[in-house]
C-alpha cells in the first residue's frame, strides 16, 4: 500500500483558501458538487443506481438470496451491505482484500441503513426458522474523486428504494417491491484548511484532517455517526453540521422519493 | 435443460431476440467514463455493460516486475457483485484469472511497450452488468480506453463471439443462446491487417460450420471497428 505523500504546499494553500471562505474549485464551504441520481440502471440487479457528484462516480446493485434464519432470529432476514473499491476507481487504489478503509466505508453505509429500521428483517420471513430473505446491498465505486461515503449511502439507499424482490425466479409467489420505510440520508464533513466543508473532493480529502459522517432518518433521528482521521473537533462545530446535515439531508431525500413510483 | 431442449431459431431463421443468424447485438460506446483515470471507455454491448480503464504509464513497484525492454501490462478482468443473475462473491477466481491473462497477452499484441520500459500499464476491465461475451465486450473496450489514454498501439482489438444454437451457426450469442447452445468461438480481431491476437472455442462444429462461425466474426469486427473510430472521434457511439 502507498503512503499519498501530502505535499506541505497543497496544506498550505488549502488554508489559504479557507482563510478567504473559498475551496479549491470555486464552492462555497457547505456546497456539494453537481449531483446526478439514475435508478434500475442495471439489467441483472434487482434494483440498483448510480450517482455522480463531480468526478466521483459509483453504483450500487441489490441482489437477494434465500438464508437459514438466525437461531436467535427464526422470523426474521436479513441485510448485508458490501463495499468494494478496486484499482479501477482510481490509482491509489490497489487490488488485493479489502483495505480498512474501504471495510470502514460499507460498514459506515451499513449502520446508516440498517440502524434506520427502514427494512423490515420480520417481513422478509417466507418459512419461519427455515427460509427467509437475504437483501445484498453492494456498492462499488467506478471514479473516487472524494466523498465516497455519501456517494455510496446515497446510491444505496436509493437502490433498495426501487428493489423488487425476485419470488418468482426462486418460485416463491410473484416479484413484489422491498418494502423500505425510510430514507436515511448520510452526509460527510471534513476539515479542510481548518474549516469544515461539505462533500470534499479528492484534493480536499488528501490535504484535509478528521472528517465526520452523519446519517439522518426522514424525522431528523440520528441514526449512525462516524469520526474518522486524525483530529479533534468542538462540541460548537458538531452542532453547526448537524443543523447543516438536516438541511442537506432534506434536500436529498426528496431527490430520492422524485425517482420513485417506477415499478 | 441441455443441449438442442430449447427452441432459440425459428423456421424464419429468426432468433428469440428478434435477430437473424448474422446481426450483432446494439452496441453503445462512451469514453472518459472514469473521469479520474488516464483513459477509459464504457462499453454496453446488448445487455452488457462493461467499463474499462486505465491507468499509466506509471512506474512500476515492485521492482522485480519490472522489464528493462518494456513496459508491462497489469490487467485485471473483474464481474462486479451484481453483474449476473446470481449474485458473484467478490475477488478473484479461476475463471477471472484465465480471461486476465488471455486478455493480457491479447493487448501485450497491440500495445508498443517497447516505447515505455521498466513502467507499467495498469488495464481494468469491471463488467457492471454481464449477458453472454463478457470478455469480448471487455478487451474490445480496453482497446478503445488504451487509445483513449493515448498510448501508441499498432491496432485496436475487436473482439467477437459467434456459435452454434439449433444446428445453425448464428453471430454475437445472448444469454440463452450461450447457455444452451452448441458452440462458441471467440476471437480477438485486428481490423487492419485481419490478424488474430484471441482465440478460445468451446463446444461442436463441423469444419463448414467453423468456417461460417469464423468469417460471421470477421465480418463482424470489421463493423464493429468503424463503431470503435467513431467513438475515438468523436467521445461516443452513437452521436
Amino acid at each position: 500500500m502507498s503512503i499519498p505523500l501530502v505535499p506541505q504546499l497543497l496544506r498550505s494553500h488549502l488554508k489559504e483558501l479557507a482563510d478567504n471562505d473559498q475551496r479549491l474549485d470555486g464552492r462555497n464551504q457547505y456546497q456539494g458538487r453537481d449531483l446526478e441520481l439514475e435508478v434500475n440502471v442495471l439489467a441483472n440487479a434487482e434494483g440498483s443506481a448510480r450517482v455522480r457528484m463531480g468526478d466521483t462516480i459509483v453504483f450500487a446493485g441489490v441482489k437477494f438470496q434465500t438464508m437459514t434464519p438466525y437461531p436467535d432470529r427464526p422470523n426474521e432476514g436479513g441485510l448485508m451491505c458490501m463495499a468494494e473499491v478496486r484499482p479501477v476507481a482510481g490509482r491509489q487504489h490497489e487490488a488485493g482484500p479489502p483495505s480498512a478503509a474501504s471495510i470502514e466505508l460499507s460498514r459506515v453505509v451499513d449502520r446508516g441503513i440498517r440502524e434506520s429500521g427502514c427494512i423490515d428483517t420480520a417481513g422478509l420471513c417466507i418459512i419461519p426458522g427455515e427460509k427467509a430473505w437475504q437483501v445484498i446491498l453492494d456498492l462499488f465505486a467506478v471514479s473516487d474523486d472524494g466523498n465516497l461515503f455519501d456517494a455510496f449511502a446515497l446510491a444505496g439507499i436509493a437502490a433498495l428504494r426501487n428493489a423488487v424482490i425476485p419470488q418468482e425466479k426462486f418460485e416463491i409467489g410473484e416479484d413484489t417491491p422491498l418494502v423500505v420505510s425510510k430514507t436515511p440520508i448520510m452526509c460527510s464533513y471534513q476539515r479542510v484548511g481548518g474549516r469544515f466543508v461539505f462533500d470534499a473532493s479528492g484534493r480536499e480529502e488528501l490535504g484535509g484532517d478528521e472528517r465526520i459522517h452523519i446519517t439522518l432518518g426522514d424525522d431528523n433521528h440520528v441514526h449512525s455517526l462516524q469520526k474518522g482521521l486524525k483530529g479533534a473537533f468542538t462540541a460548537t462545530e458538531f452542532t453547526e453540521l448537524m443543523a447543516e446535515a438536516r438541511k442537506k439531508g432534506d434536500e436529498l431525500r426528496k431527490m430520492v422519493h422524485a425517482l420513485e413510483g417506477g415499478n | 435443460m441441455g443441449y438442442g431442449d430449447v427452441q432459440m431459431i425459428d423456421a424464419n431463421g429468426i432468433r428469440n431476440d428478434g435477430r437473424k443468424a448474422g446481426d450483432v447485438r446494439p452496441i453503445s460506446i462512451e469514453l472518459g467514463v472514469v473521469p479520474v483515470a488516464d483513459g477509459s471507455c464504457r462499453m454496453r454491448w446488448g445487455n452488457n455493460d462493461v467499463i474499462a480503464a486505465i491507468y499509466g504509464p506509471m512506474e512500476a513497484h515492485p521492482r522485480k516486475i519490472q522489464r528493462q525492454d518494456r513496459a508491462v501490462l497489469d490487467v485485471r478482468y473483474n464481474m462486479a457483485p451484481f453483474s449476473t443473475s446470481d449474485r458473484i462473491r467478490p475477488g478473484f477466481n479461476r475463471r477471472s484469472r484465465e480471461i486476465s491473462k488471455v486478455t493480457a497477452e491479447a493487448l501485450e499484441s497491440v500495445v508498443m511497450l517497447e516505447l515505455y520500459p521498466r513502467s507499467k500499464i495498469r488495464v481494468e476491465i469491471e463488467i457492471i452488468c454481464a449477458e453472454a461475451g463478457t470478455r469480448c465486450v471487455g478487451l474490445t473496450a480496453a482497446s478503445i480506453a488504451l487509445a483513449d489514454a493515448g498510448i501508441p498501439m499498432t491496432d485496436l482489438i475487436v473482439s467477437v463471439a459467434s456459435g452454434k444454437i439449433n444446428d445453425v451457426v448464428v453471430c454475437d450469442l445472448n444469454k440463452s443462446e450461450d447457455n444452451y447452445g452448441e458452440a462458441d468461438l471467440p476471437m480477438g480481431i485486428l481490423p487492419n491487417t485481419g490478424e488474430l491476437v484471441f482465440l478460445q472455442m468451446d463446444g461442436d462444429l463441423s469444419p463448414d460450420e467453423f468456417q461460417e462461425a469464423w468469417d460471421y466474426n470477421m465480418n463482424a469486427a470489421m463493423v464493429i471497428h468503424e463503431y470503435c473510430v467513431e467513438a475515438l472521434k468523436t467521445g461516443r457511439y452513437p452521436q
